[in-house]
């Protein structure tokens, strides 16, 4: 488990033409999290939460700030989990979870993740020869098999049908409760943030941290669950707050 | 009551499977299709033609036979199918290259553009009688007639094919902290292959037409010699008994082995979802 | 090349830079390129005459010499003694070609009997026709007609087969369902689905037709594009034998691209997006260069 630490970071994206401007994705944003956390970032669309992800991970650079991710001073190791499984389509199961994964004992490692999963008899079919939500898990299985210190996932159930969705989140609470991960994880849903995580925190348009809140409730949690139902109702008020202050703040924009 | 089940079985068991009937179909057809080939040919050779100047199937047949049984096929198709194999590994060895720069860079490609797009249009004795200038009668004619044919439809195809790699699996690699090299053998080659192979297909048909004519013009040995060969003795059944020769033995090549080992190279693309 | 007109460079040499890595440029090196590979070829193997010589020869052929001003050139002469056999054949090939194309297409029979023998002649290779001809008919303008029309033919037939078989079924279905007369049937369904798939069999023949015509002439004429190749072949003067190689793969050249591939394209526009994005992506050159 690693200690992630966000500091004053900052991502602005050049204008694509000219005369347009350029826009910020995140401003100022600091937090730190570590240990055996679950930690959901919430906010509407076009407010950094995938930039946010990608500067972790090192597929994108700050504009300013800093983002460190340590291991007791050692480098962390990461594991993604994208909207799309992202599997290779000409590598069969296993071999998709063998390019990834270093050292020894790679083979049993990949065997026991797919078997978390559900997929243990999957490892030589093709992804095509998956439906959607199993391929949806090899992902989630990779990103474990690499036993990240930080484990980063993007709206991973996004783009499966509810019903399929649901039961991975079910699925993941146990997996996340078994393997003892640090999960930074980004949504649009805060049904699926309160269900999952354990602090959630909530980004403003223009990639500005608003709230910051703890979710202090046993594991495993169902979407049903009238203490979840009320966490996501108190959730949704604050939500509703910062659309006002958001809302108050464009019309003075607009008024000077 | 016991007498049903047996009654059923007798009468043929299961019915076969969706693949045996479309097997059977196929073989049907290909023996309908060359039974209307030979019947168009006899028809044509006895009513129109005479058997003189569009010899009837038999004679043919008869002479293929004897070229196939004396060793002469295998002596002259043995340097004409090595010729063909030199020059696409020519094309390859070119091809690749060239197709990496235009893929990656737009200053390549511009310069690149007008070569591989003209290629397209040349006719094909050009190559021939160009090689018959460049290098005479000697086996490079041919190797580099189908090594020139084929090289823009490779470098094409692989800039295609560059074009088309998912940008979203090479940042899932780097995510994951993999290697160039890695990401080269297990993002880039993969996405290109089809698009390679598809070209190799496509410039196959042509480049064996075109080195056969080349072996016209200027070869002592191969296939197309022996065509110049029995041209220059009048002899239509000897002509035509090589020709037929070697496009089924192209035909075959094209259909059974180049088909057969594209399906199994890109068996991943095969869609049997549960 | 539009970013390099319109963005006003910023120092003189950040504008040579841009100037260089223009793909104009690119393309001014590559012809560049061509040439001195041409030059160097023609220094190692003696044969092969430099570019110089085979441009002077062409000066001469086209325009007849510097002396008189009259063109008097042996390339007019020799086209429009290729011209006609080459239009001929082509005109036979289409015109029996669609006929064949239409029965075969439309009739299951005629497919399963004759698709073979279709594709068969697809594969033979012109060479054959021309040697046959040569040895049925002698020298001459019929031999030479016969063999680019055989050489053409089956590409034209086979283009329209699958023309007449893309007609997709469901909505053959539809207008059957909606009663379209067959006058509307055939004007809007079949014809829009074939003239594409006919304007690339078209291309096709056009280009296989040119070499089988250039085949032909080169074994059974004493005259014509393909029997002066051979002439200075033959006589071993190799600056008259490139010079005609290169006019008559400049002649096809610009018949392509200025005519047929805009055609058909014209013709194709209908197919899906992908497919044109894809042609524009390998086009998008032209479009950058000449600025349209």
């Amino acid at each position: 488990m690693a200690t992630l630490r966000v500091e004053h970071l900052n991502k602005t994206f050049p204008a694509i033409e000219r005369g347009s401007d350029a826009t910020t994705a995140i401003d100022d944003l600091s937090f730190e999290i570590g240990g055996h956390v679950f930690v959901s970032v919430v906010g509407p669309s076009g407010c950094g939460k995938s930039t946010l992800l990608n500067i972790v991970s090192g597929i994108e650079t700050a504009t300013h700030g800093s983002v460190s991710v340590s291991e007791d001073g050692s480098p962390a190791r990461l594991g993604y989990v994208f909207q799309e499984p992202r599997l290779l389509p000409w590598r069969t199961v296993m071999q998709n979870m063998l390019y990834v994964l270093e050292g020894e004992d790679v083979p049993d490692r990949a065997r026991d993740y797919l078997r978390m999963v559900g997929l243990d008899d999957a490892g030589g079919k093709f992804p095509a020869q998956l439906s959607g939500g199993m391929q949806q898990r090899v992902g989630i299985a990779r990103a474990f098999a690499v036993e990240p210190d930080l484990l980063l996932m993007d709206e991973p159930f996004s783009h499966l049908d509810a019903i399929t969705a649901r039961s991975l989140r079910e699925q993941l609470q146990g997996i996340w409760t078994e393997a003892k991960k640090t999960v930074l994880f980004v949504t649009h849903d805060i049904a699926e943030a309160v269900q999952l995580s354990n602090r959630v925190l909530i980004l403003a348009p223009g990639g500005r941290l608003f709230a910051d809140l703890p979710i202090e409730l046993p594991y495993p949690r169902k979407a049903s669950d009238t203490e979840v139902a009320m966490a996501q109702a108190e959730l949704l008020r604050r939500f509703e707050e910062m659309q006002e202050e958001t809302d108050a703040a464009r019309a003075t924009d607009v008024a000077s | 009551m016991s007498s049903v089940p047996v009654a059923r079985a007798s009468r043929g068991g299961r019915p076969p499977s969706l693949v045996t009937r479309r097997r059977v179909r196929g073989i049907a057809g290909l023996v309908i299709g060359v039974g209307g080939f030979l019947l168009v040919w006899t028809l044509l050779s006895a009513l129109i033609f005479g058997p003189f100047t569009l010899p009837p199937p038999s004679r043919i047949g008869s002479v293929m036979w004897e070229i196939v049984r004396s060793g002469q096929f295998i002596h002259h198709f043995v340097p004409t199918i090595l010729r063909l194999a030199y020059g696409f590994g020519l094309a390859l060895l070119i091809g690749f290259p060239v197709g990496y720069l235009m893929g990656t860079s737009r200053w390549w490609r511009a310069f690149f553009h007008d070569m591989t797009i003209v290629a397209g249009s040349i006719p094909g004795i050009t190559y021939a009688v160009l090689a018959l200038v460049v290098f005479g009668i000697k086996i490079l004619g041919p190797i580099l007639s189908v090594g020139l044919v084929s090289m823009p439809y490779v470098a094409i195809n692989v800039a295609e094919g560059l074009d088309s790699v998912d940008h979203r699996l090479v940042q899932m690699s780097d995510a994951y902290g993999r290697r160039r090299a890695s990401i080269v053998r297990n993002v880039l080659i993969p996405s290109v292959a089809p698009f390679a192979f598809a070209g190799v297909r496509l410039s196959f048909a042509l480049a064996w037409k075109v080195e056969q004519l080349t072996e016209v013009f200027g070869s002592s040995s191969g296939v197309g010699f022996q065509i110049r060969h029995e041209f220059e003795d009048f002899s239509i059944p000897g002509m035509l008994a090589w020709v037929l020769l070697f496009v089924i033995f192209m035909i075959l090549v094209e259909r059974f082995v180049l088909a057969k080992l594209e399906r199994y190279l890109f068996r991943w693309r095969l869609e049997d979802r549960p | 090349m539009s970013q390099a007109t319109t963005v006003a460079p910023a120092s003189p040499i950040a504008g040579v830079g841009r100037l260089l890595r223009s793909p104009l440029t690119a393309r001014i090196a590559s012809y560049l390129f061509l040439l001195v590979a041409w030059q160097l070829l023609s220094l190692y193997e003696d044969r092969f005459p430099p570019p110089a010589d085979v441009f002077g020869f062409l000066w001469i052929e086209v325009t007849g010499g510097s002396h008189g001003g009259i063109v008097r050139g042996e390339f007019l002469e020799h086209f429009a003694a290729t011209l006609p056999r080459f239009t001929l054949g082509i005109a036979i090939s289409m015109v029996l070609g669609i006929v064949s194309g239409v029965v075969i297409g439309g009739s299951k029979i005629a497919e399963a009997l004759l698709k073979d023998t279709l594709l068969m002649l697809v594969a033979l290779p012109a060479i054959i026709w021309a040697f046959l001809t040569q040895m049925w008919l002698g020298l001459g303008d019929t031999a030479v007609v016969i063999t680019t029309f055989l050489s053409a033919f089956p590409f034209v037939a086979v283009n329209v087969v699958q023309g007449i078989q893309a007609v997709p079924r469901d909505l053959r279905r539809m207008s059957g369902a909606f009663h379209v007369s067959s006058y509307r049937r055939v004007r809007h369904l079949l014809l829009p689905a074939v003239t594409g798939y006919l304007f690339a069999g078209f291309r096709f023949a056009v280009i296989i037709g040119w070499n089988a015509v250039l085949l032909g002439e080169w074994f059974s004429s004493s005259e014509g594009v393909g029997y002066q190749a051979r002439y200075w072949y033959d006589a071993n003067r190799y600056k008259g034998f490139v010079a005609w190689v290169i006019l008559f793969i400049g002649f096809i050249v610009l018949i392509d691209r200025v005519a047929l591939v805009p055609l058909q394209r014209r013709a194709f526009r209908w197919r899906d997006t992908q497919v044109k994005q894809a042609q524009r992506r390998v086009e998008g050159i032209d479009v950058a260069v000449t600025g349209a």
